[in-house]
């Protein structure tokens, strides 16, 4: 068995262009599953039962059942029960931005109730209203404390991401795959891809922990 | 909505299912064995004295983090016999990869447990004259595995949904008798939906219980 480096170098243009689709599945589904995840966690902590089950069921269901079986049940679903013929690019954005919002409504759901009791006391003792609570007190600190979780959110988005690889979407996971492939050298192409994902991940986690020990420190509690 | 549902072809495939849901549910179960005993020693490696341990462990736990479950599994059925030239089955491969992923989670869950653990119970081992295997595995491991288990339990069932992945390099799983059924009988809505279902009745009660244990958790702090 022999490593050869060199082999990857003529296509890195490609697996560039594969990371470039990642990312942009990646921060579109990010964007919208966060505002509709957090939607979703104001709809959670509703007192009507008839708000409530449904939205409960809804995220045990998306995070309780592999994101695989998400993309192919929407991949191949969605056009026999709605007689639409959507492309697989749509298929992938809609299932991925289902299960973001899924795990975005828990972060949003657990901030908000992090915001102590005595908070909202205070709130009632200054005799504010409760639209200016919401908006003034409780939103801006949830808000706040929300960004670390929201942030490895994304990035295991970005890691559940190369599961569209497998309904045909070209993203660096097909890219690399197809090119092993298609050279016979899984070890290298895999490795590299393997680097390039790590190279795009691991300073965001670095980014989640400073944000969690400097910022939040100063600025939300 | 004018589709009919017709789940009655199911019924000759049960037999098949059941057979991919064992499979699913031995990977899932090796995988964890693995996690919680790998990733408690990965904990104790990354908590080292010596940068030499604990560099290494931290790569490890890092590279298993940062890059996709996919990606893993593909690359160690590809990769893997390549390098050492032997072909390995494909199901101890799988709870190899599956496994192994676990184990860097699990290792971050364990670690919290360990730095919680009062500096006053090691000074009472020592005090004890307890030796450090013994401190480690009476003291250290129960009160860690306890403070640790909700997160333990949530990756458990992360892994129980990671092990559908398997299915995409051919490991007869639950979610690879799906595929096959769906396609040999062009039925995919019926056939995804009582998997999805499979797989949501296997989680539900884990993360039922995961909630309960927080809950008695947090009531005890408080108190």
């Amino acid at each position: 068995m022999n490593f050869d480096v060199g082999v990857v170098a003529s296509y890195w243009l490609v697996l560039l262009k594969g990371l470039g689709l990642t990312i942009a599945f990646t921060g579109g589904c990010a964007l919208l599953g966060s505002l509709l995840g957090f939607v979703l966690s104001l709809l959670r902590m509703s007192p009507s039962q008839w708000v409530k089950a449904p939205t409960w069921l809804y995220v045990e269901l998306f995070r309780g059942t592999p994101l695989l079986i998400q993309l192919f049940w929407i991949f191949f679903c969605f056009p026999v029960v709605f007689r639409l013929p959507i492309p697989p690019y749509l298929s992938v954005i809609i299932s991925l931005t289902l299960y973001m919002t899924a795990i975005t409504s828990e972060t949003f759901r657990g901030a908000l109730k992090s915001i102590s009791a005595e908070q909202h006391d205070a709130c009632i003792a200054l005799s504010l209203p409760p639209q200016v609570k919401i908006v003034h007190v409780i939103f801006p600190q949830a808000l706040l404390r929300a960004i670390p979780p929201l942030l490895s959110n994304v990035i295991s988005l970005f890691k559940e991401s190369a599961l569209i690889s497998s309904v045909g979407v070209a993203d660096l996971m097909y890219v690399g795959q197809s090119i092993s492939n298609a050279t016979a050298r899984p070890l290298e192409f895999l490795t590299t891809v393997g680097i390039i994902y790590f190279v795009v991940a691991f300073p965001l986690t670095r980014l989640v922990g400073l944000i969690e020990t400097r910022f939040l420190r100063r600025f939300a509690y | 909505m004018g589709y009919q549902f017709d789940f009655s072809f199911l019924q000759g495939s049960v037999e098949a299912l059941l057979k991919g849901l064992r499979v699913t549910l031995e990977l899932a179960l090796a995988a964890n064995v693995m996690g919680l005993v790998l990733g408690f020693v990965l904990c104790l490696l990354v908590m080292s004295r010596w940068q030499i341990v604990r560099w290494p462990a931290q790569l490890f736990i890092e590279f298993f983090r940062c890059t996709p479950a996919l990606l893993q599994i593909v690359w160690f059925f590809y990769c893997i016999p390549m390098m050492v030239d032997y072909f390995i089955d494909p199901i101890a491969m799988g709870v190899l990869a599956l496994g192994l992923n676990l184990t860097a989670f699990n290792a971050e869950a364990y670690r919290a447990g360990v730095q919680a653990v009062p500096r006053e119970h090691l000074d009472a081992c020592v005090a004890l004259g307890l030796k450090p295997w013994q401190r480690t595995l009476f003291v250290v491991l129960p009160q860690a595995l306890r403070s640790a288990l909700p997160v333990l339990m949530t990756n458990g069932i992360g892994t129980l949904q990671q092990s559908a992945l398997v299915a995409i390099v051919a490991v007869a799983d639950l979610m690879y008798v799906a595929k096959s059924l769906a396609t040999e009988a062009y039925r995919p809505l019926e056939t995804y939906t009582v998997v999805a279902l499979i797989y949501f009745a296997l989680s539900l009660p884990v993360s039922r219980l995961v909630h309960m244990i927080e809950r008695r958790q947090d009531a005890v702090v408080q108190r």
